[in-house]
């Protein structure tokens, strides 16, 4: 049976779902402590984690076209992805907080992964952390940029989070957004983040196939992408690859995406299972085929777009019904990945459809 | 002139302690030598005095032209090499960012005393790394004050931001003075002779430069074996000690190989007035190592500072030497085939992609620092114009890569999640027999 770290010694008050968890008593001595640990044997997809928690939010600014949520939880082990290879980064001693910097396009309410924000915190005028926070994914937060950090004690910082321009293809207002300064005040006292949520996932239900519901952010759009029925355009069905679902649709004017009037705009939402979270930082083609020949042969870029949201696509001739669509994941999305997604969407294999 | 005075940073270092009391602390020759530097000032320079015994060799009784390359940067032949035959810069490093007060042109009362200085410190120091190497240079903001422009065979536009994601101040001082040695003692000696703060040097008579010129700001900094990982108690370097004693820069392997580096001769201005001379760009990067060492692995850094091939054939032994004279990019896939495969994209890639007649644009002469108690590097880089900078900065953006494949705007996208760039400055370093208070076009009159 697996050792619970983070329950010993705390006693029934820290499970199930209370607020208030005392089992982050983050002065112990164990190094290693606060999170329990991992299932042994978890499927190459997403699974439901050992636990998960909640965040807090520290304030919401606007600045220019966006807005942002200073937000933040216990900090917590997550796997950076370069490649197919990933690293787990553990909590490591004097690790305070998870700290989020959630920046979303204020009209769209869109997350945007091509825009790396940077998050500085300082005390009393003097830089204490200065990070250009990782990509991830969560199952309870969706597509967010986060990482663990090191704080020096209970104060009152000044958090400064800044976006620069984009860099992926981007329609109507999405396109006009601009760099954007946000400051906030964020204070932390120890106290505050254990009133932060905890719950553990029951013995039985860890590991397995699944994943835990979103949080309800009232404060925070969910990055949550609709239904691939509900996706604009002709919608022309779905594929699974590495336990991501890749839903395909096309518009029949690609000019807003770089095309001309007489292409159709071939779009790739991909998504996570379950909670369908965009898949951002993949490199996906596409290889278009017709009676036996092939149409289209290229790269899918990331675009971001109002009804679309973030997804990969490109301009090809036309689209006709009976047409093969080949999909191929040329490396898998390099984001970040919280508990339960870290060993899915590594191992893409082709997929093909039918359109 | 009058001296700056830095207190502040006395906190920073050992030099709060005596000499004494620091090696009571256990803090290391090196470590005090490298404090001192950053701490500046007669109190640090009389203390590395008392620790640097080796003597430095002085420089000819008149140093005139004669002996002397026309070109200021001309360092090759006099840095040392390592075993693999790649010039090393000197280890010690001090920036000068200078004013000069009076409206309208100079005098050439100040001219003269600007040279004057510079000629005092080559007769107390021998030009080479053992002794001193120094340069001068101007910035875009200084030649405004002539009724002429800069020619046209000059290419140093005002500093501006270079990457999407990048919000730099500008420098604009009106000249920018680098003072070069492996010894503590002789950048700290210099320094105090430019300043006014000390006539003899070394044994010889120096002299200040004009009051009309001030100090705006001082950078510091170093590179070499065991420096940074004796200056790593910075913000910005986690407390696990993680920078190797062997290696040369903070990032954990060593930079400057010579097939990676542009040739003085290919960086230097060509035609005009100010041939021989050369442009340089400085700028001021804040590194974030925390990720780099705590949450990467080996197999990641290696990726990300190099190619994606490198870190699947583990081609980088501990911090590069076994590389030899170059990063082995040949071996790399081109940045955008890694890009897409690998969801990676290396440093080194990128750069080598920006080639001209199978050669780097630029020549770096950066050094790492602990200004503002924080890791640092000053890239100091030299070229022929400032658009081969640019160019060279923007394949290192990637942003056309990151447009069309896994990689982010900085997450593997070689190491720029790991650095912010807070200062850019452009200079025209023009050559020797101008290098005092140069007109904007000179020998127009």
């Amino acid at each position: 049976m697996r050792r619970r770290r983070f329950l010993s010694g705390v006693g029934a008050a820290s499970v199930g779902g209370l607020a208030g968890c005392l089992g982050f008593e983050l002065q112990s001595g164990d190094s290693v402590r606060g999170e329990p640990d991992m299932v042994e044997d978890r499927p190459d997809a997403a699974y439901m984690p050992t636990h998960v928690e909640g965040m807090a939010v520290a304030g919401t600014q606007s600045s220019g076209a966006y807005d942002c949520a200073l937000t933040y939880t216990y900090p917590h082990r997550f796997w950076q992805v370069t490649g197919t290879h990933t690293s787990m980064t553990e909590v490591t001693e004097g690790d305070t907080v998870h700290l989020m910097p959630v920046v979303w396009h204020r009209e769209t309410g869109i997350v945007p992964p091509d825009v790396n924000p940077g998050f500085e915190v300082s005390l009393e005028g003097g830089s204490v952390v200065s990070r250009s926070p990782w990509s991830m994914l969560s199952q309870r937060m969706g597509f967010h940029f986060g990482d663990n950090v090191v704080l020096p004690g209970e104060n009152t910082y000044d958090v400064t989070v800044s976006v620069g321009e984009p860099s992926a293809m981007r329609t109507g207002s999405l396109a006009d957004a601009g760099p954007a300064e946000f400051e906030f005040e964020f204070t932390f006292p120890r106290s505050e983040l254990e009133t932060v949520s905890y719950r553990d996932i029951p013995a039985d239900e860890e590991g397995t196939r699944g994943a835990v519901d979103p949080m309800n952010m009232e404060m925070v759009p969910t990055t949550q992408l609709v239904e691939p029925d509900a996706l604009p355009g002709t919608v022309r069905g779905t594929a699974k690859s590495g336990d991501a679902t890749l839903a395909v649709t096309t518009l029949d004017d690609a000019t807003p995406f770089g095309g001309d009037e007489s292409e159709t705009y071939l779009a790739v939402s991909a998504r996570t299972p379950y909670n369908r979270y965009p898949l951002p930082m993949m490199s996906l083609s596409g290889t278009l085929v017709r009676g036996g020949e092939t149409v289209f042969d290229d790269s899918l870029t990331t675009a971001l777009d109002a009804d679309l949201g973030t997804h990969y696509g490109a301009p090809v001739p036309g689209v006709e019904s009976g047409d093969e669509l080949t999909l191929s994941v040329d490396a898998p999305p390099q984001v970040a990945r919280h508990e339960g997604y870290e060993t899915a969407f590594l191992s893409m294999p082709a997929a093909t459809l039918t359109l | 002139m009058t001296g700056t005075d830095f207190p502040v940073r006395l906190v920073l270092g050992p030099m709060t302690a005596p000499p004494d009391a620091a090696d009571a602390r256990g803090v290391s020759r090196r470590a005090f030598l490298k404090s001192a530097v950053a701490i500046g000032g007669s109190a640090a320079l009389a203390a590395c005095l008392d620790r640097e015994s080796v003597d430095v060799p002085r420089g000819p009784e008149a140093p005139g032209a004669a002996g002397y390359p026309a070109r200021q940067h001309a360092w090759n032949d006099v840095l040392a090499r390592d075993d693999a035959g790649n010039a090393v810069q000197p280890r010690h490093h001090v920036l000068l960012l200078l004013d000069y007060g009076p409206d309208g042109e100079p005098t050439d009362a100040d001219r003269t005393e600007m040279e004057e200085a510079f000629r005092s410190l080559e007769r107390a120091y021998e030009r080479s790394h053992e002794g001193l190497l120094l340069t001068a240079s101007y910035a875009p903001a200084y030649f405004e004050r002539f009724g002429d422009s800069l020619p046209s065979s000059v290419d140093v536009p005002d500093p501006e931001a270079l990457a999407p994601f990048e919000d730099p101040d500008l420098d604009t001082p009106d000249a920018l003075v680098h003072l070069a040695s492996d010894h503590a003692k002789v950048v700290l000696g210099a320094e105090e002779a430019l300043r006014g703060e000390t006539d003899e040097r070394n044994g010889v008579s120096v002299r200040a430069l004009p009051d009309a010129l001030s100090v705006s700001e001082r950078r510091t900094g170093f590179v070499g074996a065991g420096l940074p990982a004796d200056n790593q108690d910075v913000i910005g370097v986690p407390d696990s000690e993680p920078v190797p004693e062997d290696s040369p820069l903070y990032m954990g392997f060593k930079s400057g190989f010579e097939g990676n580096q542009a040739s003085e001769d290919r960086v230097t201005i060509g035609e005009g007035p100010f041939a021989p001379g050369t442009t340089v760009h400085l700028s001021k990067i804040r590194l974030n190592l925390t990720q780099w060492y705590e949450q990467d692995d080996r197999y990641q850094r290696e990726a990300k500072m190099f190619c994606p091939h490198h870190a699947k054939n583990d081609t980088v032994e501990g911090v590069g030497e076994n590389l030899g004279t170059d990063t082995g990019m040949d071996d790399c896939e081109a940045p955008e085939e890694s890009a897409r495969n690998d969801g990676v994209v290396g440093h080194s890639q990128k750069m080598a992609a920006v080639r001209e007649d199978d050669g780097p644009l630029i020549l770096r002469r950066d050094f790492d620092s602990t200004d503002d108690g924080e890791a640092g590097l000053h890239f100091l880089s030299l070229q022929s114009s400032v658009s081969a900078f640019v160019e060279t900065r923007e394949a290192m953006n990637g942003s056309d890569i990151s447009e069309d494949s896994a990689v982010g705007q900085r997450t593997n996208n070689g190491i720029l999640q790991y650095m912010n760039v807070k200062r850019r400055g452009n200079y025209l370093m023009p050559p020797r027999s101008l290098r005092a208070l140069p007109p904007a076009a000179p020998g127009e009159n």
